[in-house]
């Protein structure tokens, strides 16, 4: 139990190489960018290159506040 | 009162920083009517996030600067306002930590979004793209550079764009130093390193000396110092005549050795400025003083005068 509920922490905005994009939705990816995909993200969305280098930051708590809320951002 | 009612009453009393900003408005007043002069313009410091944007935009576009010197910063936060980006008002006592988790930068007591720069990262790696694809491998001046970002912003506020319709070069000798670096390196990792957009720092040294050396007479507005204000002053250097009319502003100290205090009585002595130069140093917050210097020129000049355009970036 304990498990999966790590593995569902595992969000974009938990790793080192992702900046605000529409502050908290969205994150824009590095990573991503430079391979050529498309960098922009939701914030919760699981990224498969996370890793334990957790930035400090607000995006995630508030996207998830926002998705359980319902709120609509724009 | 009128702004430059009360620069009278300044030189009349002739003391002080009151002394000194009303010479400092007859030296750029002079500057301006001297047709025969090429005036440069150095920004260093937080000029644009200040809010100083589209008065410089306005001194371009009324030909009272020819050629404008600057740090790459100041051009990106033009940028980042051009496409849409904002410079927000915060307070010199915010909590840093609160401000770095929610992606805020600050800027003494302004805030831009982190969001903003990343938008800019965006947009300005498909630019690079676009230019590098147009150069097919010819390296750019910073000035180039400058010239080919300012065509493609619509912004009629933004310095760059103003540069780019009145034909005013925009040298940025330490590009790399900038939001304008780190957006390179995004764009040539993401094209695998090959065929990346290239700027030649010392493209620039050839192209502002000749503005120096084909003008009669060069004169030199400089917000802060550093980088900026040694490029216009070592091209008036190389030409072996040094610079006739100089004019700054600054907070900073001589007895450092760093060239932003360093007095106009030293830079005589390297050759940059002519010994019967006109000349002031104005000590003060340039967010206050350049303001009122241009607002006083301005009111002298009246609506009747035009100073004829330089256009000195016309072969592009």
């Amino acid at each position: 139990m304990k498990k999966e509920n790590k593995s569902k922490e595992r969000f974009c905005g938990n790793c080192d190489s992702h900046s605000a994009y529409y502050y908290p939705r969205q994150v824009f990816c590095m990573r991503r960018f430079t391979a050529n995909k498309e960098p922009v993200v939701d914030t919760l969305w699981h990224c498969e290159d996370w890793n334990l280098g957790a930035q400090e930051c607000c995006c995630v708590s508030e996207a998830k506040k926002q998705a359980e809320t319902g709120e609509n951002p724009s | 009162m009128t702004v430059d009612q009360l620069i009278h009453q300044f030189s009349n009393s002739g003391s002080f920083g009151a002394g000194r900003l009303s010479t400092a408005c007859n030296v750029y007043e002079k500057m301006v009517r001297d047709q025969e002069c090429t005036i440069f313009l150095a920004l260093a410091g937080a000029v644009v996030p200040a809010g100083m944007r589209t008065l410089i935009a306005d001194l371009i576009r009324r030909n009272l600067i020819d050629v404008v010197v600057s740090t790459g910063a100041n051009m990106v936060h033009d940028a980042i306002e051009a496409l849409g980006g904002h410079h927000y008002r915060g307070h010199w006592l915010m909590d840093d930590m609160v401000l770095y988790k929610h992606h805020i930068y600050r800027i003494y007591d302004v805030l831009v979004p982190e969001e903003d720069f990343v938008k800019l990262d965006c947009k300005l790696v498909d630019i690079y793209d676009d230019i590098a694809a147009k150069s097919k491998g010819e390296s750019l001046s910073s000035s180039m550079f400058a010239w080919e970002l300012g065509k493609r912003l619509g912004d009629s506020g933004s310095i760059l764009r103003a540069a780019y319709e009145s034909h005013t070069p925009i040298f940025l000798p330490a590009l790399r130093d900038s939001e304008f670096g780190y957006i390179h390196y995004l764009h040539a990792r993401r094209r695998g390193f090959k065929d990346a957009l290239v700027v030649d720092a010392f493209k620039d040294v050839r192209e502002i000396i000749e503005i120096c050396r084909n003008s009669e007479r060069n004169g030199m507005i400089v917000v802060g110092g550093g980088v900026p204000r040694n490029t216009v002053q070592s091209a008036a250097l190389a030409t072996k005549s040094g610079l006739d009319y100089s004019l700054i502003i600054t907070m900073d100290r001589p007895e450092t050795g760093g060239l932003s205090g360093s007095t106009l009585e030293e830079t005589i002595s390297w050759g940059k400025l002519k010994a019967k130069a006109d000349r002031v140093m104005v000590i003060g917050d340039a967010m206050i003083i350049l303001p009122i210097i241009a607002a006083s020129v301005i009111e002298r000049l009246g609506d009747s005068f035009k100073r004829a355009p330089k256009r000195l970036a016309r072969n592009r």
